[in-house]
């Protein structure tokens, strides 16, 4: 404690310096943290679960997974062929199509703003068996469930993020026209019932699945004959378990049935699922993982290391003083380190509670359009890895320069000055 | 009358290595300095009379021979056990002051006092007895930067005697300082030495300086001489 005033002191002797290298610690502990919280959201994403599982059916061989309608009957069931077989509730289970289209018929005036991806799923699924969606609580889920009653009731219905809803420029009530981009001829005419809340849900937009169903139907009556993508339109179907054993017994029911032999399906968990999507952006990945964390790091330990020389450097003689009035080698060492420490525990402390504060409260969220994840939040473990960064960046970087003090020869140090 | 040997420097060698050469800076050289005595070390540049200096005050230790002060064999300690040694028995004032100058007057006295068992309360008492020996108790709160150069070697005295040192050991403590200011400040040395009955070692090239002394010994080429070979030349 009381060396704190001495400690405290030095770091004050140059401002400019000690504020610099703050904020040159605070930007590359922002950045670091930016990048832990997307690794980690997708870790956890892909990290398995002991107890409800979602385990997701897929085309076996091919992607994009295109299955025929009539599997989803029987997969929504998880394919039960006797008694001892288990049988999936209604509640869990849920089924998905995708629907891409535009707003803009001819495909020249097209643009990435007039595009728009939709799932085509039961609506009441959505606040069932979406992943947040189904933890929603209060008002919130209140109102939430109120927008799904008005997809359930109107077959034209649009469910819509905020961020999709300003890029299509329109607003809830609203109405468009796609144009399909994967189902040939088929356009639908939609009414923005309502928002996915705030969040994860930010750039996606969901669909009656009954409407992309008659729109093929009318496909087939005005010209004669089945769209082409009446055999190839489901995608994935979810099916939500207890347990590890229960989603054995489901996975073995659907692998072994010979209902899915044609095209043949297979059954992966969720986050295996995500996982096995995440696989192209694998490098991307791993790059951030392992080449531009660590290289932030080992720049922002480099910083500091700089600017702790240059201090050492500049306090050699004082430093000898030190050691003349009886400092011993390591507490020289010591100091030097408690200075680094502080610039770097309060500079990563404040950097990481403001990107916290920022990104989660000021911005809504990082953008970070990867996979199925449109938006990353920071958690609170980000503040106390931000902390734990800048502290060790600085402890690492201090190292040399505090040995250099350490070793500072009084006589030498004095020759010099005589 | 000085009593007592309190520093005994017996058959001291140091050499130092400039790459291949080595440089014999004292040869053989022995001293002795008793109790309350106030020496002055004079000689030529190169002499060996810093060297001899920090020897004494537990700076370097010698290539050869022994150096003891009090009961301490300061010659055989690692420079941990120096260090230890140095905040509780010598008090060291510096040519060109060495004061930190982002610390207060206050502060700077206080330093040695850190490395104690003091209370806050202890230390305040000590420093303040401190620099209202060397005249300062209105200037706690300046910084070096704000003080003149003989008010910078007072503070300078009153954190070498902050601890009650064993010894004071002084160099060139009047070599920055304009005529008046080196009066007063060895004035106050004197004093140290006749009031507190401090032993004083004080290298200096200035005969002035030196008369206030109890006694002068001068050095050539790593040894102690009676009398200089030439006038010395400031280095």
């Amino acid at each position: 404690m009381k060396y704190l005033v001495l400690i405290f002191k030095n770091i004050r002797r140059n401002p400019l310096r000690t504020v610099l290298t703050g904020m040159g610690t605070m930007m590359l502990v922002c950045v670091v943290t930016l990048i832990w919280s997307v690794l980690s959201f997708l870790d956890r994403q892909t990290s398995e679960k002991s107890q409800n599982l979602k385990l997701i059916v897929t085309e076996r061989w091919q992607l994009p997974s295109q299955m025929p309608l009539s599997y989803t009957d029987a997969l929504s069931k998880g394919a039960p062929r006797g008694p001892s077989d288990l049988t999936v509730a209604d509640k869990d289970s849920m089924t998905w199509q995708f629907f891409g289209g535009s707003t803009e018929e001819d495909p020249r005036n097209r643009s990435p703003d007039s595009i728009l991806f939709a799932f085509a799923l039961e609506p009441s699924k959505l606040s069932m068996m979406m992943d947040e969606l189904d933890e929603l609580a209060g008002s919130t889920a209140a109102e939430f469930q109120a927008v799904v009653d008005k997809l359930s009731a109107n077959r034209q219905g649009l469910i819509v993020g905020k961020s999709r809803l300003e890029l299509l420029n329109q607003k809830v009530g609203g109405r468009l026209t796609l144009f399909s981009l994967n189902y040939p001829g088929i356009k639908l005419d939609l009414e923005i019932v309502g928002l996915f809340p705030p969040g994860r849900y930010d750039l996606s937009a969901a669909i009656h699945r009954d409407y992309l169903s008659s729109a093929m139907d009318q496909y087939e009556r005005e010209t004669g004959r089945r769209h082409p993508m009446m055999d190839r339109t489901l995608n994935l179907v979810w099916l939500r378990v207890k347990d590890r054993q229960e989603m054995s017994q489901i996975a073995q029911q659907i692998e072994s049935s010979p209902q899915f032999r044609n095209p043949q399906v297979k059954v992966e968990t969720a986050s295996s699922g995500i996982a096995a999507f995440l696989e192209a952006y694998r490098t991307l990945i791993w790059g951030m993982r392992w080449l531009l964390m660590p290289a932030i790091i080992i720049v922002l330990a480099v910083i500091i290391a700089n600017a702790i020389s240059i201090s050492v450097r500049e306090r050699r003689t004082e430093l000898a003083v030190l050691k003349v009035l009886g400092f011993r080698p390591n507490q020289l060492l010591c100091l030097v380190v408690f200075e680094a420490l502080a610039i770097g525990l309060s500079a990563g402390l404040s950097s990481a509670l403001a990107t916290y504060l920022l990104i989660n409260f000021g911005f809504g969220g990082v953008t970070f359009p990867i996979a199925f994840f449109s938006k990353f939040f920071i958690p609170w473990e980000s503040v106390v890895l931000g902390t734990i960064v800048g502290a060790g960046t600085a402890l690492a970087g201090s190292v040399v320069p505090a040995w250099s003090a350490r070793s500072v020869k009084v006589s030498e140090v004095f020759a010099k000055v005589a | 009358m000085p009593q007592a040997s309190i520093v005994r420097v017996v058959n001291v060698h140091k050499y130092f290595r400039r790459g291949s050469e080595r440089i014999d800076v004292l040869n053989g050289l022995s001293l002795e300095v008793a109790q309350a005595d106030f020496l002055a070390l004079m000689g030529p540049s190169g002499s060996g009379k810093t060297t001899l200096l920090n020897l004494i005050a537990g700076l370097d230790r010698p290539s050869e021979g022994q150096v003891i002060v009090g009961t301490d064999v300061i010659s055989s300690m690692s420079e941990t056990q120096l260090a230890t040694w140095r905040t509780r028995n010598i008090g060291f004032i510096f040519q060109f002051y060495h004061l930190i100058p982002v610390l207060t007057a206050y502060e700077n006295v206080e330093l040695p006092l850190l490395l104690l068992p003091l209370s806050a309360a202890q230390r305040r008492q000590q420093v303040q007895t401190a620099l209202q020996l060397v005249g300062l108790s209105d200037r706690m709160s300046h910084r070096p930067g704000q003080l003149s150069g003989g008010q910078q070697q007072r503070v300078g005295i009153a954190r070498a005697i902050v601890t009650d040192p064993t010894l004071i050991v002084a160099d060139e403590p009047t070599g920055d300082l304009d005529a008046k200011s080196a009066g007063e400040i060895l004035d106050l040395l004197v004093e140290l030495g006749t009031t507190l009955r401090k032993t004083i070692v004080m290298v200096t090239h200035d005969p002035r300086a030196a008369q206030r002394a109890h006694r002068v010994q001068h050095l050539d080429k790593g040894l102690l001489v009676d009398k200089p070979a030439t006038a010395y030349e400031h280095a």
